[in-house]
């Protein structure tokens, strides 16, 4: 007998559980009780009957008191055991489930193993996703905040001065406006030069965001007129590293860039996404412009309560009003000033990579769950007897679901258990890695949130794997008939077997979708890997370098530094040549530049055309290895000389203004600059991509920067290059001797970004590349865990059908119609799934077509193959079962019987 | 009879407990033991004795049943637990020590 059924037939019949009335009758009859024997004893001493039963009530003392009394605290006690019988049950169950989980520990540790990581790794994703994607941003009422542009269809451009200053003075619906751009500024002790990322903001950026210096004071009007004396914020990490972290650090100054700055504040250690990184914030002198470009500022608002339409309304009026004053430096009539809200701005392209990173990991999950669920139907099969036992023994059938529930429910626990582990050392690479690619990943940590949601997919799977094989356990069949039946023969009943094909048909649907969309993101890196450089990225070297003002306040001082530099870089063995340009690809465009042609004048009102607009030295293409196809490249000659301003064009430039001739030899004006000389139209070089190798190339313009033997003057002054090292052998090599000639130079300057070509391409598709492993990874396991639960199907319908193939065999039929059999039934649950599946993927993949390069979304190579692999896989899982029933001895089979 | 004993704080739940020692009782015979042998000297209400007892019940110093009484009659018995009677020698040995105590100061005077 059940251990705990000996106890329950020990425990007094009034521990069952008792109503609260029939606690209070039994006080009442109790003290009844107690009356009545003192009465009578009264009478028995000769007291009347109405003299007794006031000398007892005396005797008594306050009944209705003692009755409230005895009856609270009957109660207590009933519900203290009610706890303790309700946890020694569990206790039991428990130890029961326990038991008969380790009499399998294979299939247990399978099940946790799968499902934790399947718990583990949603949770991770889904509280890195909640951190940079769904929480408002750390800013106080950060729902009021905006970012303004001007909008000119499909660009959207930063401000300028005259935008900017024109929307400070007239806006009414915002309770404030600022602005900012980025910089980097040189800092040096003396001993090393270090280059810090630095952030030029308008006096009211601060108080904008909410945010208060935690020493010192916040920027005020003052600070921002041009001329004042400089001052910045420096950040926590900078004055405690920098500044020794000492108080009186405020107040003191600070050179950047050899310009002396007062440091008015220190900011707090933890400040919002947009500040990430930044070191420095120093306060922006803007001087009213004398032309309406150029556009360099990013804008930021904040909405009065329920403002958003006015605001919005009131940008477009403001940019109209301004319009007339500027037309004769800027003439797009189309372009108009919106705003959107800076969440969004800040998170919005991280949104669908990490939608589909959510989704893949679900998905795994469920197909987890549905295999464990698969399992579990194929135990509770097998078990059909001992259950079938314990239902004859008197187990009711709530008693028995029960029990299977637990089960589930402690495979869930410990299933929860790994994949908190899991979650934990998730959440913390997630942190590192998400460094790269989002300003607040900072913000992903495991909090309340991903706990209540370890326990809710805990929870949920136990559900999902415990609840069809449970039901179904226990439903159908008669006790007396499993019984009846011996161990070895009884044949499933048709509900499992329907139960369990679904299952599978169902992991199949799900697995479908997942490898499309890994296979069309594989196939997308693999295309952007493939896609054409236009250089030689092998053996070369770049860093930037900017020469601050005040050391270099004149053209001479610029110049002769540029050529000493080039001269001693030249001269260091293993170098083969040098460059400069002020952008580098792939990735970093520098700046950009509308033009007008002369051949097709952009009509009045009418937006120019803008493209890429990149700086270089005549060696340039030569050290690239970019080739010409057309005319000429700059020589010693070009660069602010000649009355006639020659530019280089890529093929790609060339192709989409002059589509039906030859590019060279045209011109046409540039920056929106009409009185300008004509700028012509020298050469065709090969296409370079400089805005990530993932955007279509849109034709770039380059134009000389004065080489060597250039007369250095004001308009030729150059103060931030790119040097650009073509190297004999590993360019990797060389950095250390670039940064030695670099502080022999000047030990004040600090070299940017040093990295060899090859390296920063590779960068450039890190973020396809980690998306497409994790998908990869992710729709990897789908595929395994779907083959797995095939085979499973199949292997137990072999093993089921036994006898039947024997007396096939032994009736004549052959092998391959006993192998076409069985095949033929898992391939159908099989197939069916993976039709499904493959209409859903249909739909998936246009949700993420925005990640894709180079491939359509509804690609039907990588449909057709995603389902031929499916379908192969299903295939072979089936036909090791399969084979194995063909080879049966027909004799064995029907003999062991 | 009218000079009783007022109970000294807490002593009841000790009274019960030790009216118990011999064994199982009910409400009205533990009333009766406490009577007899104080010959009546101390003044306990029946109706604080029975908060007593369940109290006690609560606590899980004694166990209840129901059982026939004497004369026939449906009657809740209590006997002492193995935490009750632990918790009677603790108390019984306080007792004395405090009333030794007391006593030993009377003396003196």
């Amino acid at each position: 007998m059940d251990e705990r059924e000996r106890r329950e037939r020990r425990r007094p019949f009034w521990y069952l559980r008792r109503k609260p009335e029939a606690v209070a009758a039994e006080v009442d009859e109790e003290l009844e009780a107690h009356l009545a024997m003192r009465i009578e004893e009264l009478r028995a001493r000769g007291l009347s009957e109405a003299e007794a039963r006031r000398e007892a009530l005396r005797r008594f003392g306050d009944l209705d008191a003692a009755r409230a009394y005895c009856r609270d605290q009957d109660d207590g006690k009933e519900e203290r055991m009610q706890r303790r019988l309700w946890l020694e049950d569990l206790r039991h169950d428990l130890r029961t489930c326990l038991r008969s989980l380790a009499r399998a520990p294979l299939v247990s540790l399978t099940i946790v193993l799968k499902v934790g990581l399947g718990i583990g790794a949603t949770t991770a994703i889904a509280t890195a996703i909640h951190a940079v994607v769904l929480k408002p941003l750390p800013y106080p009422d950060a729902d009021s905040l905006v970012r303004i542009y001007t909008d000119s269809p499909p660009n959207k451009f930063r401000f300028s001065v005259a935008d900017f200053q024109a929307l400070e003075a007239q806006q009414t619906q915002f309770e404030r406006v600022a602005g900012y751009t980025e910089r980097s500024v040189a800092w040096s002790d003396g001993a090393t030069a270090e280059k810090l990322r630095a952030r030029s903001v308008s006096w009211r950026y601060f108080g904008l965001l909410g945010l208060t210096p935690a020493l010192g004071r916040d920027l005020i009007e003052a600070d921002g007129k041009p001329g004042a004396p400089r001052t910045a914020l420096v950040s926590h990490r900078f004055w405690t590293e920098r500044l020794g972290g000492r108080a009186d650090a405020v107040g003191g100054t600070v050179r950047f860039d050899g310009v002396p700055y007062t440091v008015v504040g220190v900011l707090p250690p933890r400040l919002g996404p947009l500040e990430h990184g930044i070191e420095v914030f120093t306060a922006a002198q803007w001087a009213p412009p004398p032309r309406k470009g150029p556009f360099f500022i990013i804008t930021l608002g904040r909405l009065k309560a329920g403002a958003a339409q006015p605001a919005a309304e009131e940008l477009r009026a403001i940019n109209k009003r301004i319009f007339p004053l500027w037309q004769s430096s800027y003439a797009d009539r189309r372009a108009t000033w919106s705003m959107n809200d800076l969440k969004n701005e800040i998170v919005g392209e991280s949104k669908t990579r990490a939608g589909l990173a959510l989704g893949a990991v679900a998905l795994v999950w469920l197909i987890a769950c549905a295999n464990a669920s698969n399992l579990l139907v194929a135990r509770v099969v097998s078990r059909r007897r001992e259950l079938a036992v314990r239902s004859a023994l008197g187990a009711t059938r709530e008693r028995v679901v029960r029990h299977l529930l637990a089960e589930s429910a402690l495979l869930a626990i410990a299933a929860a258990g790994a994949g908190a582990a899991l979650a934990a050392a998730g959440t913390r690479l997630l942190r590192t890695f998400g460094e790269g690619y989002t300003p607040r990943a900072a913000e992903i940590g495991m909090g309340g949130g991903a706990v209540a949601l370890l326990v809710l997919l805990a929870a949920a799977s136990a559900l999902l794997f415990g609840l069809a094989p449970a039901v179904h356990g226990t439903g159908g069949t008669a006790p007396s008939e499993a019984l009846q039946g011996s161990g070895r023969t009884a044949t499933v009943g048709l509900g499992a077997r329907r139960l369990r094909r679904l299952l599978v048909a169902t992991q199949f649907a799900v697995a479908t979708p997942l490898l499309v969309v890994a296979g069309l993101l594989l196939a997308s890196l693999q295309r952007l890997q493939r896609v054409d450089l236009g250089f030689d990225p092998r053996n070369l070297l770049g860093g930037s370098i900017y020469l601050p003002e005040a050391p270099y306040p004149e053209a001479g001082k610029v110049a002769a530094f540029w050529s000493e530099l080039e001269r001693r870089v030249a001269e260091l063995p293993g170098v083969s040549g040098v460059a400069f340009a002020d952008g580098r690809p792939p990735d970093d465009v520098g700046n950009f530049n509308n033009f007008d042609l002369e051949d097709s004048p952009t009509q009045p009102g009418g937006s120019e055309p803008v493209t890429p607009w990149l700086q270089v030295t005549p060696e340039y293409f030569r050290l690239l290895g970019v080739p010409l196809i057309e005319g000429r490249t700059f020589d010693e000659r070009d660069g602010g000389t000649g009355s006639v301003e020659e530019a280089v064009v890529d093929r790609a430039w060339a192709k989409r203004f002059f589509p039906n001739g030859s590019a060279v030899g045209k011109r046409f004006h540039e920056g929106g600059c009409r009185e300008c000389p004509w700028t012509r139209v020298v050469g065709v070089v090969g296409d370079v991509p400089y805005a990530g190798l993932a955007q279509p190339d849109e034709g770039s313009v380059y134009w000389p920067m004065p080489g060597r033997a250039t007369k250095p003057n004001a308009d030729s002054m150059v103060r931030f290059r790119y040097l650009l090292v073509r190297t004999k052998s590993n360019a990797g090599d060389l950095a250390p001797a670039i940064r030695r000639v670099l502080h022999e130079l000047d030990p004040s300057l600090p070299i940017s970004d040093l990295a060899t070509q090859e390296d920063l391409v590779a960068r450039s598709v890190q973020g396809t590349r980690s998306l497409s492993l994790l998908v990869g990874g992710l729709a990897l396991a789908a595929l395994l865990l779907s083959v797995i639960g095939i085979y499973g199907v199949m292997a137990y319908f072999v093993e089921q059908h036994a006898r039947e193939v024997g007396i096939r065999l032994a009736l004549g039929g052959s092998r391959g119609s006993v192998l076409g059999l069985i095949v033929g039934q898992g391939m159908r649950v099989a197939a069916a799934g993976v039709a499904v599946g493959l209409a859903a993927a249909f739909v998936a993949t246009r949700l993420v077509a925005s990640l894709l390069f180079g491939i359509g979304a509804a690609d039907a190579p990588t449909f057709l193959a995603v389902g031929g692999l499916l379908t192969l896989a299903a295939l072979l899982a089936c036909l090791i079962p399969a084979a194995r029933a063909a080879a049966v001895a027909p004799a064995t089979v029907l003999r062991g019987d | 009879m009218s000079s009783k004993l007022p109970l000294v704080q807490g002593t009841l739940d000790l009274l019960v407990l030790g009216a118990l020692s011999g064994g199982a009782r009910h409400g009205y015979g533990i009333a009766t033991v406490i009577e007899e042998r104080t010959h009546g000297a101390l003044d306990v209400e029946d109706g604080a004795l029975y908060q007593a007892l369940h109290r006690l019940d609560r606590d899980g110093l004694v166990e209840a049943e129901w059982r026939p009484s004497e004369n026939n009659r449906r009657a809740r018995y209590y006997a002492l637990s193995t935490a009750g009677r632990r918790r009677l020698r603790e108390e019984a040995v306080t007792w004395r020590r405090y009333s030794r105590a007391v006593e030993a100061v009377l003396q003196g005077a």
